[in-house]
Order: structure tokens, then sequence, then C-alpha cells
């Protein structure tokens, strides 16, 4: 049983350090710096996020999204086809992006998260996890005044994308990560999300998580253990519905179990971990098991954000010997 | 419910925040390094405050707001003065704008009045209304971590009963318009509606103040016509940002409510055209009576830059005057 996160990890120090990814960027926005010079400030912030979850002993790590504005535009403004619109807010959080707008056919043109990706492999000594937003969420979160359809939309996405999945493939990833929240909340369009996912993959044969965040996947198990994943990725704290899910049929697929809560500052103890781990391993066993945050860390202050990772891979070490007593 | 007493039709308003002016934003920095005494920097909140009052006369806005240029955040400041709350640190908001998001770590409730005494100093400014201005319990819960109590619904109840004795207070100090934001009122539209629609009576329960809700960034028409329940006069809501789009929602049901309407955006830096502010005004009209129409920005202005604010407020203030006038048929600004 291993530790993994979701993805984002806060950018910034906390006060009164002051951040300096937050000020370079005012500084980048006044015209003061040019983009080589941020790039490099968001390469040494993000060498340091690295080094973070290293030390902490966090045994699959992603680069912590420093780069990224938001998931959503991130992709959009790299791929062709999108303007980007106001802001609007993220699900139910106080977190808000910029709109895509899908005006015309959308396209990958080149690579997007490749250099991120290879970036931060050289800069860690664990395994890296690079995390691509799913078409899905991505024609979900966006506005949409080119296709006649949600459906065509996901998977003109799912096509576009699928190059981002084979461009890293290229570089070395073993293991990609699809986020794909929005599922959680538009459960009626599952047929059109299963065509995308499926799109999405086509040819792709690197280790494959879906995450779904933000909810559970009542409704859609055991199903979704059919499309093309080979780990599911859930949330068990704002999906604690997933609990009882799960319990409906086998799990055959391997789980990624969201089961710290990234969005609130209490930190768990090692017994909440442990009794966790206990209710999951009874229907997975340890080695298909990754136990991770609900969510990504950036919805919380540094030094929370760090103490969370602590309980995790302090919790997950005491679950896997408390499994070892239990079987011998 | 309260009547709008004497203000003029299409009255002008702003919904809170204003951008606090280079000195000020300097002195918080110094106040955080404590280079500057809580004396000098209240000092210079007075005068940006002042300052803002005379903007807003100048302009010609019916209704007007201190500008919250002593506060930080508008979650975060009644947390500050408040029991049971924390600050953990800062967390983004979009871009690279952050905020000191509070933590819940005991029972809330209020050590003493918090707005009273600057709702006091702006009204002692002029003789035109001035607003006074609160975080709804909702939200300040919503946007709070929470390592205290075992459920949502508790600590909204216990904030409610808290934000409550607040408007209270400032009613008896002498305010006859008071707002009261639930920006998140739409986080949970299915769990926690119901749960911020109890929240807001115990609010606003026996004030004869005229009460305005501000809600924005989210999913209305979700929770429309149900918010139409919400236990304030006037709901105030950004229809700019989203070109109107709104207007289709409350044609499906008779918005019953005073609606104060977002005019311009608070979010772009452009300044919108008086004939533009007019135009939104006159396709509201199609919807809503003019006798249930007040004229505001989108949102809170604190992020845009002084010129921008300024330009926006005249936009708003001159685009509702044309407009009056054509109902009006006169060139009186105000209802005889």
């Amino acid at each position: 049983m291993i530790t993994t996160v979701i993805g984002n990890y806060p950018k910034i120090p906390d006060l009164p350090a002051p951040g300096k990814w937050r000020s370079t960027v005012e500084r980048f926005q006044k015209g003061q710096i040019d983009e080589t010079q941020l790039q490099h400030v968001e390469d040494e912030v993000t060498a340091e996020v690295i080094n973070e979850q290293v030390q902490m002993g966090i045994d699959v790590i992603t680069d912590g999204q420093i780069r990224w504005e938001d998931a959503q535009t991130h992709f959009a403004r790299r791929l062709s086809g999108f303007s980007i619109n106001g802001l609007q807010r993220y699900f139910d959080t106080n977190i808000y992006f910029r709109e895509p707008v899908a005006e015309h056919a959308v396209a990958w043109t080149g690579p997007i998260t490749v250099s991120e990706f290879t970036f931060a492999r050289e800069h860690s000594s664990k395994p890296v996890k690079p995390v691509v937003t799913g078409p899905f969420t991505l024609a979900a979160l966006s506005r949409n005044v080119h296709y006649p359809t949600l459906k065509e939309f996901a998977i003109a996405l799912g096509r576009a994308l699928n190059r981002e999945l084979k461009a890293l493939e290229a570089a070395g990833a073993e293991v990609i990560q699809i986020d794909e929240p929005a599922i959680c909340q538009r459960k009626q369009d599952f047929d059109i999300f299963a065509e995308a996912s499926r799109v999405l993959t086509d040819g792709v044969k690197a280790k494959k998580i879906l995450c779904t965040y933000f909810g559970d996947i009542g409704g859609l198990y055991p199903q979704i253990l059919d499309l093309p994943f080979d780990v599911i990725g859930l949330d068990f704290v704002a999906g604690y519905r997933n609990w009882d899910v799960v319990a409906a049929a086998p799990f055959t697929r391997e789980l990624q179990a969201g089961v710290l809560d990234a969005r609130n500052t209490r930190v768990e103890s090692v017994d909440e971990l442990v009794r966790a781990v206990r209710r999951l391993t009874a229907f997975v066993s340890p080695g298909r098991l990754m136990i991770s945050p609900s969510a990504g860390l950036e919805f919380l202050p540094r030094s929370v954000a760090r103490r969370k990772l602590a309980a995790l891979v302090e919790g997950t070490k005491v679950a896997n010997q408390d499994l070892k007593g239990a079987r011998t | 419910m309260s009547s709008r007493m004497n203000l003029p039709l299409l009255a002008t308003s702003a919904v809170g925040s204003y951008p606090k002016p280079a000195y000020l934003l300097e002195a918080r920095r110094k106040a955080l390094r404590q280079q500057i005494s809580k004396q000098e920097l209240t000092a210079l909140e007075q005068r940006a405050t002042r300052e803002w009052i005379q903007i807003q006369e100048d302009i010609g806005l019916d209704l007007l707001v201190d500008g919250e240029q002593y506060r930080g955040d508008m979650v975060a400041y009644f947390a500050d003065e408040m029991e049971g709350f924390a600050i953990a640190g800062l967390v983004r908001s979009y871009g690279n704008r952050y905020y000191p998001k509070p933590v819940v770590v005991g029972p809330v409730g209020r050590r003493h009045p918090v707005t009273v005494e600057w709702f006091k100093f702006a009204q002692s400014l002029t003789k035109r209304p001035v607003k006074g201005m609160l975080t709804g319990p909702y939200t300040i819960a919503e946007w709070s971590f929470n390592e205290h109590y075992p459920t949502r619904r508790e600590l909204v109840l216990e904030l409610a009963r808290a934000v409550g004795e607040e408007a209270r207070d400032l009613e008896k100090a002498g305010a006859r318009y008071i707002q009261i934001d639930e920006p998140a009122i739409h986080t949970r539209p299915d769990e926690d509606f119901e749960l911020a629609l109890e929240a807001m009576e115990i609010v606003t329960d026996g004030l004869s103040a005229y009460t305005v809700s501000h809600i924005c960034y989210g999913d209305v028409p979700r929770i429309y016509p149900r918010v139409l329940k919400l236990a304030v006069d006037q709901l105030d809501l950004a229809l700019k940002n989203e070109h109107f789009a709104l207007l289709e929602t409350f044609k499906q049901a008779r918005f019953t409510k005073d609606i104060g309407v977002g005019v311009v955006d608070a979010h772009s830096h452009r300044v919108e055209s008086v004939e533009e502010v007019a135009e939104g005004i006159r396709k509201t009209l199609q919807v809503i009576p003019a006798e249930q129409i007040m004229v505001s920005p989108d949102c809170g202005l604190k992020t845009r830059a002084i010129d921008e604010t300024v330009g926006k407020l005249r936009a708003m203030v001159d685009g509702a005057k044309v407009v009056r006038n054509e109902l009006t048929g006169t060139r009186e600004p105000t209802r005889a």
C-alpha cells in the first residue's frame, strides 16, 4: 500500500514569508520582468514543492501544478479553438477559474504538460505522475458555442487530449492521471463521459488513473469499472457515500482512495487513517491500493498541506504494519 | 418588509468595497510589519473613507457604502473581530489573488459590535444614506475551515445569531439600509439551501431597516425562484458579466422582491459606456417593473483600479439617469 497526492499544491509559503511566486507574477503582470524570468521562478518553486513531497515520504508525487493558473485554462489556452472568458466558481469551492469558450473546432497543436513532466522527473527521486484534465470535465466547465452537442464537444476534446497522453507516454510517463471531477455532478451524462474516455485513452498503454473528487460515483458503479482505466480515484470525504457505493459490487480495478480531507485544516489522526484503511482493505487488497488526500492540497495553506502529507505518510505506515499484524 | 423610503426611481448604489488608495495599501503593509501604529493606520482608513464618500457624492450615487477601506477580506474581517476564529493562512482564490481563510476553532460569537463605529463614522460624513454592510452567516461558515462544530448546520445557525445581533446594533445606530451578503448561498443548492434561508430569517428577524442581500458567482438559475424566499427586501445580483442572461431565468417566475441590478462588470478593466449601462437597465425593465429596480455594479469593486472604479460608477449613475428620464419624461432626477 503506497501513498500519493491528487495534484496541486500551495504555491506560496505561510505568512509572513513573502510568496516568491506571487510577487513574481505581480511583477510579470506589471511588465517589470519577462516570461523567461517568471518561468525561472516557477521552476524554482516547482523544485521546492517536489522536494517537500519527496522528503515527507510520498511514494508517487506530482509537480504540484505550480505553473497552472487553473486546471481548465492550462489546457484550453494551449489547445486551438478556445478563447478565455470571465471568472466562474470552481464546483462548490471558493476558488475561481476563467471560463474557456470553444469558439472553433478544438485541436491539439503541441505538447502541453510534457516539459512539466520531464522537469519534475529530473528533480524527483520518486516516481512522478503527470495529470491531465479529462475531456468531460473540460467540456463541462467550458462554454461551447461551436459544437452542436456536449457529446461532440467532449469527444473532440477526447481526441485532442489523446495526443497529449501519447506525448506524455512518448516522454516516458508510465502512469498518467486523468482528472474528471465533473462526472460526480453530471451523472446523467455518463454515456458521453464513457465515450469521451474511450477516445481519450485509445492506444495509450501507460497505466491510467481516472480521478474523481468533490462527490461520489453513486449511480455509476459498477459500470465505471468497464471504462479503459487501470485505477479509479475516489473521494471518500466529500463523496462519503462512496463507502456504500463500492460495497455494491466487487472492485475489480486498483483504487486511489482519497481519505484525508484536502479541504479542511483539521489534520486526521493516525487512528482515523488506520480505521479507513481497514475499511478499504475489506474490498481491495493492499497491493492494489493507493492512499491519498481527497483532492489537490491547494485548498490549504502550505503549512497545513505539509501536515496533511505527514499524516498521510505516518497513517499509511502504521496501517501497513496493522495489516501485517493482522495476517500473522 | 420595508419600503425604499425616499430613494428615487432606479436609485443607484454599490455592492460594498472600493479599491484602497496607494497610501493605504502601503500603510497596511507597514502595519503588518508593525512599523506603524494602529492609530496611524486608522487615521488613513478614515481619510480613504472620507475620500470615497466624497467621490460617491460627486458622482451622484443615491445610497452610499463606506467602501470597506478598513477591511481586508469580507469573511476574515468578521472572523478577526469575533470569538471562535483563528486565521489559517493564505489560500488562493484565483490567478495570484489570495485571501486569509479563517478557521473555526471554538464556539463562535460576538465580543462587541463589529461594524457599528465605521457605519457611524461614514454616515457622519454625508446627508445621503449609507448602507450597513454585513457578511451573511452561510458565507462566513462556507468560506471558513471548521475544526470545531460537528455539523455545518450548528455553525451556520450560531453565526446567524451573531450576525443578527450586529444587524440590530446597526439599526440602533441609525442604519436604515442593511446589506447582508451571501455570495456563497448557492454552494450546495440541494443540501443546504433551506439552511441558508433559515439562517437569514434569524439575521433579519425584527429589523425595520430595508434589507439587501448580494449574491454572485454561482448558479443563480439553480436557486431561482426559491431564492425569492430569502428574508430580505432586495436581492442584489450580477447581471452584466453574464450579459443579462439571468433575465431569462426571471421570466420563468415573477421576480417578487426588489432587485439590485449589476450593470457594470466588477472584474474587467474596461469601463462601460453610459449607453451600455442604459441598455442593460432597459433590458431589465422588460422583465421587472422600475419600482422594484435599483442599479448597482456586479460586485464589490476592490480589485479594480481607482480610475476604473470611478469610471464605472459614473457610467452607472449617468446610465440610470438616462433611463430614469426616459421613464419620467422629465429632467427631474427624483420622483415627485
